[in-house]
């Protein structure tokens, strides 16, 4: 579990694997890493590595069809940082609250 | 991926009134946590709930300017570093407060893992708790 928490975090600290993720959330089919290298204007190397990362973290799905891989994305291991995003969400809304009563108690 | 919370809230009273409530230490532990607190640029705070069990948040602050303050945020026994800024601009009729609380995305690998664990555990109950007792006080006074 410990383990699934840090490749998921690891594959979501760098801004081009966002990116990536990002567009894979949003293509319509599956995207081959030709079309993701084209994309960014970046080497396969270099897709193929971020996409590894990702794969780690359960966030894409790969299927190789010939010669040539697919990506799927799949953003269900998000809701770990979802539920630290929803924690302090509500924190901030009941404290602000609090402030805001605090405020209209005091004096002056 | 969004990893940064934003608030923003207009309190109808005067900028000088919420920067005294968010920068003094007896006001800040009247509404927040109780705080060891100073509005000065490398202050070591420490924010304690008064309840047992519930992991006091340390930092330093960072900028104390009004109308703008910035500090770390660290829930103890974890080594991640979160950032929490407040920043007050005057309105009609009121003060709008832009809060923000960043960056889960920043942490990777074994930090990231203790800040899930810092709010996975016992913390959550924590601020319910104090909650519950801020909204006693409001009541009471």
């Amino acid at each position: 579990m410990q383990d699934k928490i840090t490749k998921l975090f690891k594959a979501i600290a760098d801004p081009t694997r966002r990116d990536i993720f990002h567009a894979l959330v949003i293509a319509t089919s599956a995207l081959s890493i030709t079309q993701i290298s084209n994309q960014f204007e970046m080497t396969r190397q270099g897709v193929t590595k971020h996409i590894k990362t990702l794969q780690e973290a359960g966030l894409v799905h790969i299927v190789a069809y010939g010669r040539e891989r697919f990506c799927n994305a799949d953003p269900k291991p998000l809701k770990e940082v979802d539920k630290w995003l929803k924690f302090y969400s509500q924190f901030w809304d009941s404290k602000l609250s609090a402030l805001e009563d605090y405020l209209d108690s005091k004096e002056g | 991926m969004k990893d940064v919370i934003n608030k923003e809230h207009v309190f109808n009273h005067t900028i000088d009134k919420v920067w005294s409530a968010i920068t003094n230490a007896d006001e800040i532990s009247t509404w927040f946590l109780a705080a060891d607190f100073k509005p000065e640029a490398g202050y070591k705070y420490t924010f304690k709930s008064k309840t047992d069990h519930c992991e006091p948040i340390f930092g330093e602050v960072k900028e104390a300017n009004p109308y703008k303050l910035v500090y770390t945020w660290i829930v103890t026994g974890t080594e991640a570093v979160t950032t929490v800024t407040w920043n007050l601009v005057p309105v009609e009729n009121g003060t709008k407060l832009y809060l923000e609380h960043s960056g889960i995305s920043k942490y990777e690998g074994e930090t990231a893992i203790e800040m899930f664990e810092s709010f996975n555990g016992g913390w959550t109950n924590c601020v319910n708790r104090l909650t519950d007792y801020l909204k006693e006080l409001v009541n009471a006074g």
